[in-house]
């Protein structure tokens, strides 16, 4: 494994495909992410986004190609795979009847941590859910649902973190906490996003990709990119998925 | 390994007691009816039609907020979770028998000598139950899925758990009825019906446990 | 997938050569297998035939005597959709093991060939029935087990047309296939086996078929596996070359 060095890779895709019948959702993706980088993933609906990223956190196998996720094969090392890794989707995976702490304890005993309960607490002061720990989660605001989701995430101190979608339908409040949750959170992580925010999306991100009809149109460093040029590209990889 | 709501229990328990109901309204137009003879029959009819509903709830309920997804990423291994959701359903489904059974007796065979004892009843219904639950765990993890979510659970549960009902109407009517119907040779005739469900639970409980990994991987 | 299969040949002829050969010939057999039926088989006696029987209340009278001709039809018919419905139940194996969108495509063609043959099965059982025990509909256990398979295999393509994500629906469809023949013939056994006290059940044992009667039998049998066998490959080509235009269509649009 390679996550003892500063510049250990965490992420190494080599020629994946996810193909059924005629359909190609991913088609022969290859790249490689250093530790600790932040990969925004753009592209247009279709593009396989979403396929990717469902590949890559073991629950899609691939049809072809190679995924390794910090040294682990998506494939042969799935569940030892599952402990190092979170996932923050639009949906919050959380169960509607039980309250925060429940809803937090419950997947405490499932990845078996050894002392839930500091863990728990220390994790919804920093979601500032602390004073609603005892609420149904039924009750809770969209952006409260998506900080609890976070605090779930992060239970299990994963080391990459997979973001689908994670600013779609916060109000402006919930995303300065949600922006100040990654910052804070962004030395120890790997992450890899989803996006159709391509603002936000080059904001945070370290390399960026562009997926269109399941190929990598574009990887690419951060600060190699120009901004005008690569949302000049952005714009014909979804006008190309939109003919 | 999972905590669910009373809201679940009250509306499968509301809705045995509606089916009890409805079958009070079917023999209403009899002025002293006996329903001894069909007694097994109805009784299991009232259980498929609760356990349908609570099939189709357990799962509509984590599929709403992705709580399978959540499931999925930890390191849990998937045969576990298929144990985990199939004894849930299997606990709700004998809570709920618990309730219904002494109230299908209460309103309906009253005036019946019961030829069996209590554990015998308990036996029978508890190896139809444990068919119902892994089964109906399987097909109802396909069913939300689907575009017409309960219809298709149905659709798919009804056949496929047929020859189980069969059997263990035949278990159970040996065991109100026993006395009466066939003298001398219900018990033998209990448990070769309970063997025969038991079977089919062992077979099929195989290929749903095999087959859920696939399922929960679509 | 599956080009390899359509080029190879077999004896020296083609697929092709070999589909039309056996369609021929599986229709000659079937027809040979009901005029030898009707005009030479002698008729099966015993087998609770001997004289009258009380079967749903209702003296069975000679004319079943007759009637059982069905048979030489019949059960050739149920039987091949009972192993066509094993060969899709195998396909369905060979998807989960592979991925392979062609083994759904077979696994979906056998099972329309096995609905084709149910269907087939139960109409002209019935048609017996109504003759024999002079009702429409008895439930007995050969009876109550095609009923059940009908609706496992309607409920099979119920459940294709719910759902919307192709793959998904492939790797569903191919679960219920492989539960579905399972359940056939445990529900056979079980109708069967359960003790029933209330319904007559009809046991006839094979009861040694005669010279004659064996080779329509089996001239009925193998007939019916041919003609099977062409649908099932006719509609199989159909559905990998319209499959083939949507891999070429998505291929000319990138």
């Amino acid at each position: 494994m390679e996550t003892s060095g500063g510049l250990g890779i965490s992420l190494e895709v080599c020629g994946l495909s996810r193909v059924f019948g005629a359909r190609r959702a991913l088609d022969g993706v290859s790249f490689t992410l250093p530790e600790g980088a932040f990969l925004s993933i753009f592209g247009p609906n279709g593009a396989g986004k979403t396929t990717l990223l469902r590949v890559l956190s073991t629950l899609a196998p691939p049809s072809s190609g190679t995924a390794t996720v910090l040294g682990k094969d998506v494939l042969e090392d799935a569940s030892k795979l599952r402990e190092h890794i979170g996932l923050i989707s639009h949906n919050p995976l959380l169960y509607p009847d039980l309250s925060a702490e429940e809803n937090l304890q419950f997947f405490a005993d499932i990845y078996c941590l050894d002392c839930p309960q500091e863990r728990i607490r220390e994790l919804l002061s920093a979601v500032e859910l602390d004073h609603r720990c005892l609420d149904i989660v039924r009750t809770f605001s969209r952006g409260m649902l998506q900080r609890l989701s976070i605090a779930r995430a992060l239970l299990h101190s994963p080391e990459m973190l997979f973001l689908d979608e994670p600013y779609s339908g916060l109000d402006p409040h919930a995303v300065d906490i949600l922006d100040a949750l990654l910052a804070r959170i962004r030395k120890r992580h790997t992450f890899v996003m989803v996006s159709h925010d391509l603002e936000k999306g080059l904001e945070l991100c370290s390399h960026a990709l562009i997926l269109a009809k399941g190929k990598v149109v574009l990887f690419e460093e951060r600060n190699r990119i120009d901004v005008g040029e690569f949302k000049g590209l952005y714009r014909q990889t979804v006008g190309m998925g939109v003919s | 390994m999972e905590l669910r709501t009373k809201e679940m229990l009250t509306s499968m328990g509301l809705y045995a007691l509606l089916v009890l109901l409805v079958y009070h309204l079917a023999f209403s137009q009899v002025d002293s009816y006996d329903v001894t003879p069909i007694g097994a029959g109805l009784l299991w009819l009232a259980i498929v039609f609760t356990s349908l509903l609570g099939l189709n709830r357990s799962l509509v309920h984590e599929k709403d907020q992705g709580c399978l997804e959540a499931l999925l990423l930890s390191p849990i291994d998937r045969p576990v979770i298929f144990f985990g959701k199939a004894a849930g359903n299997l606990l709700f489904l004998l809570i709920v028998e618990v309730i219904i059974v002494p109230l299908f007796h209460f309103l309906f065979l009253q005036n019946i000598e019961m030829s069996g004892a209590v554990w015998m009843l308990a036996l029978a219904l508890f190896v139809g139950s444990l068919g119902i639950a892994g089964v109906g765990t399987l097909l109802a993890t396909m069913s939300v899925n689907t575009k017409g979510k309960d219809f298709i659970l149905a659709v798919l549960f009804v056949p496929v758990m047929f020859p189980l009902l069969y059997a263990m109407v035949a278990a159970l009517s040996a065991v109100i009825t026993g006395e009466v119907l066939f003298p001398g040779e219900w018990v033998g005739e209990y448990w070769r019906a309970l063997g025969l469900g038991a079977g089919y639970d062992a077979i099929m409980l195989l290929i749903a446990f095999g087959l859920y990994e696939f399922i929960i991987g679509a | 997938m599956g080009k390899t299969a359509e080029k190879a040949g077999f004896l020296g002829f083609s697929i092709d050569v070999w589909m039309y050969l056996l369609l021929g010939l599986g229709a000659v057999l079937t027809t040979v297998d009901l005029v030898l039926a009707f005009l030479f088989a002698p008729l099966v006696l015993g087998a609770g035939a001997g004289g009258t029987a009380v079967i749903n209340g209702v003296a069975v009278s000679n004319q079943l005597l007759l009637s059982q001709k069905i048979f030489f039809f019949h059960v050739p018919v149920a039987i091949s959709s009972f192993l066509v419905i094993l060969f899709a139940a195998y396909y369905s194996i060979r998807f989960l093991m592979t991925r392979d969108k062609g083994f759904d495509i077979k696994a979906r063609v056998a099972t329309e060939v096995t609905l084709m043959l149910v269907v087939l099965t139960l109409i002209t059982g019935d048609l017996w029935t109504r003759y024999e025990w002079d009702a429409w509909w008895v439930w007995e256990p050969r009876l109550t087990t095609y009923f059940i398979l009908t609706l496992l295999v309607a409920g099979y393509f119920v459940l294709r047309n719910s759902v919307e994500d192709e793959e998904r629906r492939a790797v569903y469809a191919a679960v219920f296939c492989i539960i579905a023949a399972v359940d056939a013939p445990i529900s056979f056994m079980i109708t069967r086996l359960v003790p029933t006290k209330m319904h007559p059940v009809v046991l006839r044992s094979g009861g040694g078929l005669t010279g004659i009667q064996l080779l329509a039998f089996l001239l009925g049998m193998f007939g019916m596996l041919m003609i099977a066998w062409v649908v099932f490959k006719l509609r199989e080509r159909q559905e990998f070359a319209s499959e083939r235009i949507e891999a070429l269509k998505a291929a000319r649009e990138s």
